[in-house]
């Protein structure tokens, strides 16, 4: 799939056998079936019965970038607050990250809404008090080891920006 | 026809292989301890990773509502809350029991204490909790499934449990816990080679600069990049030796000179891991599948078979 996507060193011409690859593979698990296929039903359950409907490519062909998302909360008297998405411990921590990068790199438009708005949700029952809330998703660039050694520190790109308001509990995107 | 037959006979010797248990202790050891640290790490946030909406960080319903959706089969908590809520237990409640349940067959694994129900019944909660909160679940949940599933699968108990003791039963079908541990081998091969492949293809690994990358990403950056930088020379040999580490493990973990070195380079790889990204518990379960997989018997010549004391007869 990756080299489907051309997303390794290999060279573009390879892609096209990598689909007819992707195919084959696809039809092998069922793929091609109908979702409420018996074959395909029984095929995926075995997959994540056993774990292995993951990839294994774990970091790989190369690191990803890292996702960041601020809440911008106001309050009636004009106060601004940040604040982060948390959680208590480190285990968790990590598992924060992940639910990250998944709202970062989903192609769809509606879950990444939803899955923020979920997010903005825990941020307003810990600040009752907020009235409108802008949530900013931004991609982490981070430096080189050369652009570090000459001072530059991470940098964000911001993706998008959804603003919530207590009244009407939906969002707007407000930026791409 | 002979030649045939040979091949046949030389499959079913290399399937089914007659092998002590001691493999299976040790997976059975290892993701025991796995399991309770897995359910105690996650003590403090348990609901609020696998809780629905308002109580939980991102509602549960989304993951079973998509996994739903592709396939009904795969167990979810979802399941238990219904079935906890026909006698009158909150949602809550219920996650809570299956916060205990985990615990204890984790602990009851670690003694050998029924051992295939525990085995079943860890595979099976952890399963529901990794599907439910597939949004908040990395590799460690992959592998762990993977463990729990061989686990459960072999010929338990083992004869070190005190399931064995308490029987006083000898282990039965070792050529049955000898494909087993062949299927986890297998498996094992697959995992790192498509893995060291993938990084093979990206170009990050051969100069290292993905190693900076992995080392500097939040949440892994636990080690300071003003030591980081001071090793960068280190990086481009590091990121090759994974690479090679990674591709070269179906080959050099079957070969007997090789075994122990591959073998001692593949948990040195997962120790360095943990220690400098953070990621205990998923360095904690590489090593147990790997251990148990491949370390009974890969010990060198001289160090699994020390030579005999001479036996001095008495002087008359």
């Amino acid at each position: 799939m990756l080299v489907a996507h051309r997303l390794t060193i290999i060279p573009t011409g390879v892609s096209e056998y990598s689909q007819k690859a992707e195919n084959v593979a696809a039809a092998v698990l069922g793929l091609h079936f109908t979702r409420s296929n018996p074959v395909r039903q029984t095929l995926g359950s075995y997959l994540a019965f056993a774990g292995i409907d993951a990839g294994y490519g774990y970091f790989a062909p190369n690191v990803p970038s890292g996702y960041k998302l601020v809440f911008e909360l106001h309050d009636a008297d004009g106060h601004t607050e940040y604040r982060r998405p948390s959680a208590n411990s480190a285990a968790a921590g990590l598992r924060l990250a992940s639910l990250l990068d998944q709202i970062g790199r989903t192609d769809s438009d509606e879950l990444r809404e939803y899955m923020i708005k979920e997010l903005a949700a825990v941020i307003w029952r810990e600040h009752p008090e907020v009235k409108t809330m802008r949530a900013s998703l931004a991609q982490v660039v981070q430096p080189t080891i050369a652009d570090y050694e000459r001072g530059k520190a991470e940098r964000y790109e911001l993706l998008y920006a959804y603003d919530f308001s207590l009244a009407s509990e939906s969002a707007k995107r407000s930026g791409q | 026809m002979n030649t045939l037959a040979g091949w046949r006979k030389r499959l079913t010797d290399f399937l089914f292989p007659d092998e002590s248990d001691e493999w299976l202790t040790l997976l059975r050891l290892g993701l025991g301890l796995q399991t309770v640290l897995y359910a105690l790490s996650l003590l403090n946030d348990w609901n609020y990773l696998f809780g629905t909406a308002g109580s939980a960080l991102i509602t549960r319903d989304l993951a079973e509502g998509l996994l739903a959706l592709e396939n009904r089969m795969v167990p979810r908590l979802g399941w238990l809350v219904a079935i906890g809520s026909h006698v009158g237990w909150q949602e809550q409640t219920v996650l809570w029991a299956v916060w205990i349940c985990l615990l204890c067959s984790g602990l009851t694994l670690v003694l050998g204490l029924f051992s295939r129900f525990s085995a079943v019944l860890a595979w099976f909660l952890h399963l529901c909790a990794a599907r439910s909160g597939a949004f908040v679940s990395y590799g460690v949940d992959d592998f762990m499934t993977i463990g729990l599933f061989y686990l459960m699968l072999s010929p338990l108990p083992d004869r070190y449990s005190v399931d064995c003791r308490l029987r006083k039963s000898q282990p039965r079908n070792e050529w049955l816990g000898g494909f087993f541990r062949r299927v986890l081998q297998l498996h094992l091969c697959l995992i790192y080679f498509f893995s060291g492949l993938t990084k093979c293809l990206g170009s990050g690994w051969w100069d290292g600069s993905n190693l900076w990358r992995a080392l500097t990403h939040p949440p892994f950056n636990i080690v300071p990049p003003e030591i980081l930088v001071r090793w960068k020379w280190f990086f481009p040999i590091l990121g090759i030796a994974i690479c090679l580490i990674e591709t070269g493990y179906p080959i050099f973990i079957w070969l007997k000179k090789t075994r122990f070195i591959w073998l001692m380079a593949v948990l040195t790889m997962h120790i360095a891991i943990g220690v400098t990204m953070g990621m205990y518990l998923f360095s904690l379960i590489m090593i147990v599948l790997n251990l148990a997989a491949y370390a009974p018997g890969s010990l060198p010549p001289k160090v699994a078979r020390p030579s005999p004391i001479p036996h001095l007869s008495p002087v008359d």
